[in-house]
């Protein structure tokens, strides 16, 4: 029968290659996985915490899992090194901790090439399950730039064009080496760029570092779904630096 | 062409095609069958065959009006705080407060008819209170009252906490922009701790005719 294996975080590679060779169902508890109040987390983890480790606990409250792979190195963070003990007590499956340092580049050929940003960021973090090199991919003209992790609503993404350049941690995760902190410090300074965080995450000090650097750059965290207000502060930074104009009509 | 600011409180409203300026309606007496051609604010994907966004909207209007090329300009509406920073012609920091500023303008403007208060003859206090939104600050108009101010005092004091908190929300420049329906309060201007230049409650329909028109303001 098929394992079900829970990831959170970027597991090493030789953990994923082991996951491949044994054909295991690869949960990425990162993401939602399952139609369910985000709030039901609360009994494992405060509700005031990383939208993204609330999601982790709440997946793993509805999937019955065989095992967890749960990165809390500096690949990932130390609410996730947290997380992984509130795991170890709702749970009677093996918690895996691990640290991944890997630092064999991979690459990173959706990060720049010319794709709808919610799709390029969805097949970077589908790329974490697989040990295989990425399909080689031509380079875009960047418009914009995307500085961040996965945000846990992809309904932040959409008002990025297709010529959006991805950064940050997310370039890590391509690039099969979450730890690189002198790449994930990387990015554009030509490019409009909105450095993104979800709230309550450790990163936000490094996004507001950054965008202090930077010379046009929109900071900006978001909880669990955008606000109203961080949809249209995106669509605002992009339009007012020069990026296409996005224009509602209504129906 | 009917260009339309869906205020939550007020609606401003400018016909390109009639010679007039634009007029000032409250949202509840818009006909809920109005149709803007091109409209901002919170109704406005709603109400306008074409929306724009605040802050765009915002941005847009205040490179027609101002003539710097460095400015923060701030609006101050019922419901929330919106600001944009220009540097060398360019934006360059941009916010929008719609939940801890929540609803200062409406709050000022119903404790002056609840109170029977008129803010162009109320006193600039020494000290404000220490506020972040308009409903949780009314607390500290009843603690104070109790505690034997003046209604009038009171009440001034929670303006001048919502100024220095607007103030602090738009980075606390020396100089500013302000836009909104509270360029009308005397006393919430006197209260913001720089020098202040008035817009007045138009400058999003100035950003729309920005947009409207065939030469849109290249941006940076």
């Amino acid at each position: 029968m098929q394992e079900r294996v829970g990831i959170v975080g970027v597991p090493p590679l030789s953990a994923i290659a082991e996951l491949n060779r044994q054909e295991a169902l690869i949960f990425d508890l990162d993401e939602p996985q399952v139609r369910a109040p985000i709030d039901q987390s609360a009994t494992w983890a405060p509700r005031v915490y990383c939208a993204i480790l609330r999601t982790v606990v709440l997946n793993c409250m509805h999937l019955q899992l065989d095992r967890i792979f749960i990165d809390v190195g500096p690949g990932k963070c130390d609410a996730a090194l947290y997380i992984a003990e509130a795991l170890e007590g709702m749970l009677t499956i093996p918690i895996h901790r691990t640290r991944n340092e890997d630092q064999t580049a991979f690459g990173f050929p959706l990060c720049t090439t010319a794709m709808p940003l919610e799709e390029k960021i969805a097949q970077i973090t589908r790329s974490v399950q697989r040990a295989s090199p990425h399909q080689v991919r031509p380079a875009c003209a960047p418009l914009c730039g995307f500085w961040g992790v996965p945000p846990r609503d992809f309904a932040l993404l959409r008002s990025f064009p297709e010529q959006t350049h991805v950064f940050g941690w997310t370039r890590c995760m391509e690039n099969k080496t979450p730890a690189n902190l002198d790449l994930e410090k990387q990015f554009n300074p030509d490019l409009p760029t909105v450095f993104f965080t979800q709230s309550f995450c450790a990163k936000a000090a490094l996004a507001q570092h950054l965008g202090r650097q930077h010379p046009q750059a929109l900071v900006i965290d978001c909880d669990v779904s955008p606000s109203n207000s961080a949809r249209a502060k995106i669509e605002a930074f992009l339009e007012l630096s020069g990026v296409p104009i996005s224009v509602t009509t209504a129906t | 062409m009917l260009l339309a600011d869906f205020g939550t409180t007020y609606c401003k409203l400018l016909d390109t095609e009639r010679d007039e300026k634009p007029h000032i309606i409250a949202s509840r007496d818009l006909p809920s069958d109005f149709l803007a051609d091109l409209g901002t604010g919170h109704n406005a994907v709603r109400r306008s065959k074409r929306a724009m966004n605040e802050l765009s909207a915002l941005a847009r209007g205040g490179c027609r009006l101002i003539a710097d090329k460095n400015f923060v300009l701030l609006d101050c509406g019922s419901r929330d705080l919106k600001f944009v920073r220009f540097a060398g012609g360019k934006v360059v920091d941009m916010g929008w407060n719609a939940e801890c500023g929540a609803s200062m303008g409406f709050t000022i403007e119903l404790l002056a008819t609840y109170y029977e208060l008129d803010y162009s003859t109320m006193a600039v206090p020494t000290s404000g209170f220490s506020i972040t939104c308009g409903v949780l600050g009314m607390s500290h108009i009843f603690d104070a009252v109790v505690q034997g101010s003046s209604e009038e005092e009171a009440v001034a004091r929670f303006v001048r906490g919502i100024a220095l908190n607007a103030h602090r929300f738009a980075g606390a420049p020396e100089e500013l922009y302000l836009s909104g329906g509270l360029c009308a309060n005397p006393l919430f201007v006197a209260c913001l701790p720089c020098k202040v230049h008035l817009l007045g409650r138009f400058v999003l329909l100035e950003g729309l005719q920005d947009l409207m028109s065939a030469k849109l303001v290249k941006y940076p």
